[in-house]
């Protein structure tokens, strides 16, 4: 088969980092390429190299044969290369067909001719097998369907090679399947799909080969029918790693918290959560699953004190927090890992130490009254970097250094040292690499078995079901169905996840 | 893993990267004040003057000699507060930009203490000073107040409340406070609350040490104290600062006070050190430079000290330029307006550049 990409002796070097290390990438022509590998491994660098984002310090690329030099993504999408990122960059007001034309119009520069944006999208959908209405509104769209957007937004700029930052994580089980159909189709048209993902699981359904990356260096390129999740994994972190985290049997004890009939405004003023009401007590772990946006944002919000429930109630610890400030729910026992490292999880600008203190500031280890004891911070500081294998800085370097995992490893090391009674995790591997959610996973179940009352919110199904003792189903802002964690299947949750009723499968609301 | 090669030459990078930063922190600012000379000296040719001369006058009329040299840290002086003042608002992203009715409060705070009260000197010093300190941070309340339970913009407010603190100042100074005589004054201060004069050849007096204790005791607070720490959190991410527990509301009242009273502390040292009364409209406008102090400092307190230093040479310079050329002291004025707009255009940039992220990642959120 012709090679569609072939990235040779890739360096890049950010200040004293070095991401890519001579790197050997390429893909062929209609192939599925998995590229797999920890945090801070090189596969974003590598493939925003490829297209167009970074330009690399040392190598040279060739597309389809032909050596390019690609110096922004309008390049790299006339070579044919496109990158469909995490975040969807998508117009919400604005149509379906609409927002694939944006930016190359059908027209003459002054009139836009909407008839032809309809139908070349009706024709493009048609040849790629991507069901989609051209003139449904993108905010009426479910995030599956918008993320198909995304892929036929690239594929009107006729790219022969699509990049996907992994795609899968905001999509519910099901959504997943249809995108790995899509995906199939894509390569057997003639595309090459390059996916950029942590979970193996996929890497072994849907990709033909896999470019596993480990400091980086790609340190093996493989047929997926040659290898399995097992030996991708050790490649990957180095060591044998272990899927299913090992756990005893919860012992709960005394409900830690406690909330009933929780009914919060959302941002555009209707009601995200309505009538919540659940328990969490100490020394178990209480799972939330749900697909984004129907309402876990808004209910961890209303627990820690960053929006004011409309109604009901919340005990923490017997202490009614209802409506409390944050400041006042930390100290009744409340940690917190922020969903958003970006937004409110760390302060990106300030140092890791600065970061790593908060919420610990008061601390008689860390400040003597009202004298800050830095010495001590950077030290405490230290110890959350060698237990939580910190990489890419030390305590003095500013934590919007650090690569997204590293960042997110820090947040949880911060919330998970501060030994409080309760801890809300909302996506506590959001971004991790296997052998750092391996550790965060078993660390939340020694914090569950010394008692630790435990909420964690996830979008990854997969860690919600091997960590929780038992899950809740949030859908359109209500608990819909509770299932055991032991009992769990795959399947019945991500129905419920959808608001689909086991019974007779009808539609819940 | 640790020879000692490693630890070598990781503290010679860690040097390294210190002087790197230390010489990126200098050079913008540097270059604001080089560009601005350029640029004045361009105008000092168009009106027919030799530039050099005209610098070396002002070189002179700054630092030439004890006379000059003291009339300069006198004008440096109020700079220093007011620098302060502004400077530990902005680092808690609050744009506190009323200093200069908060130092009218406080001064005038102070010329009424220090006349109508009877004390001993160890008393009624002091107690003059902290009166002008509440009287500065008791205005600053108005635009926290505005800001927290309204949600109103503290630059605004600021704005308004400046002129209105200016003219309820010059009314208690023009009538009910009045001492007799043509000019609009308050009575002279007891002897008991003058901060004393070093020198016959300026106005330099006790203030000036004051300030500078300020600035130290204001280093530790930012960078030694817990609340300090909190306080630049609440300045560098409100979310994060508030998640992890420390309250917006709260220190935005506090920043704001302390600020003002800050700001009431440079009323006190020109009521208390060089006027000796209130005098109506004694400002040239030291609330606004300050602003220009602070931001040529990135509000750092020991960036405050040198960037008050400068302003404040630039001032008492310009005097010296003045009688020793045509050029007027306004070309100094003109200085100062070119520094600020080209760290006022930075300094937009990177609010933009901010408010722009921002607001991406709460969508990204939504």
């Amino acid at each position: 088969m012709a090679q569609a990409v072939n990235m040779k002796n890739i360096v890049k070097r950010f200040g004293p980092v070095t991401a890519n290390r001579g790197v050997d990438f390429s893909a062929e022509k209609g192939e599925v390429h998995a590229l797999v590998g920890e945090n801070g491994a090189g596969k974003s660098t590598l493939m925003n190299i490829l297209y167009g984002l970074h330009s690399p310090d040392e190598g040279t690329i060739e597309v389809g044969g032909v050596p390019v030099v690609l110096t922004n993504p309008r390049v790299a999408i006339k070579h044919g290369i496109g990158m469909v990122h995490q975040h969807f960059k998508l117009v919400p007001s604005l149509t379906v067909a609409e927002n694939i034309v944006l930016g190359s119009e059908p027209g003459n520069g002054l009139n836009f001719n909407r008839n032809v944006a309809f139908r070349q999208v009706r024709e493009l959908s048609k040849t790629y097998d991507l069901d989609i209405d051209p003139g449904a509104l993108v905010h009426d769209l479910p995030v599956g369907l918008r993320q198909r957007v995304e892929i036929l937004k690239v594929l009107y700029r006729s790219v022969d090679v699509l990049i996907l930052d992994e795609p899968t994580a905001v999509l519910t089980p099901q959504e997943t399947e249809e995108l790995f159909v899509n995906i199939r189709q894509l390569a057997n048209s003639g595309k090459t799909v390059i996916f950029i993902t942590h979970k193996l699981g996929e890497v072994m359904s849907v990709s033909d080969r896999v470019s596993i990356m480990r400091d980086g260096r790609i340190i093996k390129v493989t047929n997926t029918c040659d290898t399995s999740a097992e030996e991708i994994a050790s490649d990957m972190v180095g060591r044998p790693v272990l899927f299913r985290v090992k756990k005893r049997e919860a012992q709960p004890k005394q409900p830690i918290l406690s909330v009933s009939k929780l009914v919060v405004d959302g941002s555009r003023g209707v009601e995200a959560v309505r009538g919540v009401g659940f328990e969490v007590r100490s020394g178990e772990i209480v799972g939330i699953a749900g697909v984004q946006g129907n309402g876990q944002d808004e209910l961890i919000d209303a627990l820690v004190g960053l929006r004011k429930p409309k109604a009901g109630k919340v005990t923490l610890n017997g202490h009614d927090i209802t409506s409390c400030s944050p400041a006042i729910a930390r100290d009744h026992g409340l940690s917190y890992i922020p969903a958003d490292r970006m937004r409110d999880g760390l302060c990106l600008p300030a140092s890791l130490w600065e970061n790593a203190i908060a919420g610990h500031q008061r601390n008689p280890q860390l400040s003597r009254g009202p004298v800050l004891n830095i010495k001590e911070c950077i030290r405490f500081t230290q110890e959350l970097i060698d237990k939580f294998d910190i990489r890419g800085g030390s305590a003095s370097t500013p934590s919007k250094a650090l690569s997204g995992g590293n960042q997110q490893k820090l947040v949880a090391a911060r919330e998970m040292s501060r030994n409080g009674e309760f801890i809300i995790a909302d996506q506590p591997s959001r971004g991790v690499d296997i052998g750092a959610i391996e550790f965060m996973h078993n660390r939340l179940i020694a914090m569950r078995d010394e008692g630790t009352a435990i909420l964690l919110v996830s979008a990854d199904l997969d860690e919600i079901l091997s960590v929780s003792d038992r899950i809740l189903v949030l859908y359109k802002g209500e608990v819909v169905g509770e299932v055991p964690g032991a009992h769990a299947s795959k399947d019945a949750i991500g129905r419920l996840m959808a608001g689909i009723r086991d019974e007779g499968g009808e539609q819940v609301v | 893993m640790s020879n000692p090669g490693d630890s070598i030459r990781s503290k010679e990078r860690r040097r390294a990267q210190f002087i790197q930063k230390t010489i990126g922190e200098i050079a913008r600012p540097a270059i604001a004040v080089l560009i601005a000379l350029a640029l004045g000296a361009l105008v000092i040719y168009l009106v027919g003057e030799d530039p050099i001369y005209a610098y070396k006058q002002l070189f002179y009329g700054a630092f030439g000699g004890w006379g000059a040299f003291s009339a300069t840290l006198q004008y440096t002086t109020p700079l220093l507060f007011t620098g302060l003042a502004v400077g530990f608002a902005f680092r808690s992203d609050v744009s506190n930009i009323g200093v200069e009715g908060q130092m009218l409060f406080g001064a005038m705070a102070a010329g009424l203490v220090g006349y109508y009260v009877h004390l001993p000197m160890i008393i009624h010093l002091p107690l003059t000073i902290i009166a002008a300190m509440l009287a500065g941070g008791l205005w600053a309340v108005f635009p926290a107040l505005g800001k927290v339970k309204l949600g109103l913009n503290e630059l605004v407010l600021c704005m308004m409340l400046n002129p209105m603190a200016s003219k309820l100042t010059s009314y208690l100074s023009s009538y009910p406070f009045k001492a007799p005589g043509p000019t609009n004054k308050t009575y002279d201060i007891m002897a008991t609350a003058v901060l004393p004069q070093f020198t016959p050849f300026s106005q330099l007096n006790a203030g000036f040490i004051l300030a500078l204790v300020t600035i130290a005791v204001f280093w530790f607070i930012e960078n030694r104290t817990v609340r300090g720490y909190e306080l630049k959190m609440v300045g560098l991410n409100p979310l994060f600062a508030e998640q992890a527990g420390i309250g917006i509301d709260k220190s935005i009242y506090q920043v704001f006070f302390i600020s003002g009273a800050l700001a009431g502390l440079a009323g006190a040292e020109q009521v208390l050190g060089v006027y000796r009364a209130y005098y109506d409209g004694f400002s040239p406008g030291f609330g606004f430079d300050g602003i220009a102090v602070a931001m040529l400092a990135k509000n750092s307190p020991i960036g405050i000290a040198v960037s008050a230093l400068l302003l404040g040479a630039l001032n008492s310079g310009g005097i010296a330029m003045q009688m020793m050329t045509s050029v007027t002291r306004d070309i100094v004025k003109v200085l100062e307006a070119i520094i600020i707009l080209l760290l006022a255009a930075e300094f937009a940039i990177n609010w933009y550049k901010v408010r722009r992220n921002r607001a991406r990642q709460s969508e990204n959120r939504r």
